[in-house]
């Protein structure tokens, strides 16, 4: 599939310079020749691939970069810990519950303690009936073989 | 007579019919019915709302007097289109904004999660949880705290129940009643229709789950996610989750459906039906 591999190669990249970035420290941060030259020890890549996925990053707002002279430092916005506790968040903080609720779909909307004990209960009763479904048809298959 | 009746007609499915829909609980054992009859709903009471304008003209004009009365023709041709834009308009702003929404939060779990194989996301995060974002490039998203809770039979459930929501585009579904809830004046807006529609969905992709992995899996990967999240004194009573176990205990009711599919036929007819007793 040669058309389909240069868009996921690049989302590859995002992540392998990202890590760089996370490695490099929320203080520190790295230039675009550092990330290159890290890089490079394990791969061969152009620094121009570098600077683009670097500002791919900063359009996403996955980075922030400040002028170092000539040349831009990034910087990781936030930590690895930070940015995947943000996208478990039910919630993005700045938007409407409505839209919220169109944009993600998640698998349970949350429930309270009391609620909790209610589905052990229901559980209990979907189980217990699994259970004598296959109970009974042991029963019909025995007399049938009878 | 005709004009005022469709006029009294938008009102009854835009307002009253909503709110008289989302307490007929038993609904929620057809949802796929059910779902049919709100979209159907909401469209008669939007096409029933457009075609006040053109009745009312027809029956001021005369039937053979329309050409001779063009300004009676423009306001009811600026009404129609003023119903019409306003929906439009709200179509626009609620896409774009879940569209932006979606969009970032792709971008955050592309990089700070690991890439499964079957484009499967999953976060590196104790709590159980799962979710999909749905649009044209789609992930399903699981967190390690899900794929250490959950035995496999139960993690296939809440995988098929995710994938349930992108096949079946329920995204556009709920889309749909968000732009129709936002452009409907807000004293007749019906916060419960638009929550009884969500866990009708819900209803729904719980179904793919239990055609994957059974009802007792389904069941038990609701109760395991439920109990991995701290409780959430936010959300404090009426989940959805209560419910959808519910349903699983019950198993569907075919015979409503029907009911739920005529109300559908219904809602599209009268409005049609109104107006051509202007035209015919």
């Amino acid at each position: 599939m040669p058309h389909s591999t240069s868009a996921p190669r690049l989302g590859d990249l995002e992540r392998v310079v990202m890590e760089r970035l996370w490695e490099a420290g929320a203080t520190d941060g790295a230039t675009v020749r550092e990330v290159h030259e890290a890089l490079e020890k394990h791969r061969e890549i152009a620094y121009t691939t570098v600077m683009t996925v670097l500002d791919r990053l900063a359009k996403k707002e996955l980075v922030t970069r400040e002028r170092e002279g000539r040349a831009w430092r990034y910087y990781p916005a936030d930590t690895r810990e930070a940015m995947t506790a943000q996208s478990m968040r039910r919630t993005m903080d700045d938007m409407d519950l409505t839209d919220r609720r169109a944009a993600l779909l998640h698998f349970l909307d949350g429930a309270s303690s009391a609620e909790i004990d209610d589905l052990k209960a229901a559980l209990a009763e979907v189980e217990a009936r699994a259970g004598n479904g296959e109970e009974t048809a042991r029963r019909l298959r025995d007399r049938l073989r009878r | 007579m005709v004009p005022l009746a469709l006029g009294v007609l938008a009102v009854l499915l835009v307002w009253v019919t909503p709110a008289v829909l989302a307490r007929q609980l038993p609904f929620r054992h057809a949802p796929r019915a059910a779902l049919v009859a709100w979209q159907s709903v909401s469209l008669g009471g939007m096409l029933a709302a457009v075609f006040v304008a053109p009745a009312a003209v027809v029956v001021l004009a005369g039937r053979d007097g329309i050409a001779r009365h063009p300004w009676l023709v423009a306001v009811g041709a600026v009404v129609s289109g003023a119903v019409l834009l306003r929906v439009a308009v709200s179509g626009h702003l609620v896409g774009t904004r879940v569209r932006a929404a979606r969009a970032r939060h792709r971008d955050l779990v592309d990089i700070v999660a690991e890439h499964e194989r079957d484009g499967l996301r999953v976060l590196q995060h104790p709590t159980a949880t799962a979710y999909c974002i749905p649009g044209r490039s789609s992930r399903v998203v699981l967190s390690q705290g899900v794929l250490d809770t959950l035995p496999p039979p139960e993690l296939a459930a809440v995988i098929a129940h995710e994938k349930a929501h992108l096949r079946a585009r329920h995204d556009l579904l709920l889309e749909f009643f968000t732009v129709l809830h936002e452009s409907v004046p807000s004293a007749f807006r019906s916060r419960r229709a638009l929550a009884e529609v969500r866990l009708l969905v819900e209803a729904l992709a719980d179904r793919a789950a239990v055609r994957t992995s059974g009802e007792v899996a389904t069941a038990r990967a609701l109760v395991a996610i439920a109990e991995s999240r701290s409780p959430d004194a936010a959300m404090g009573a009426g989940t959805s989750a209560p419910v959808r176990m519910q349903l699983l205990v019950a198993g569907p009711r075919p015979e409503l459906a029907a009911v739920a599919y005529l109300i559908a036929v219904a809602a599209l007819l009268a409005p049609l039906g109104l107006l051509s007793l202007v035209l015919g």
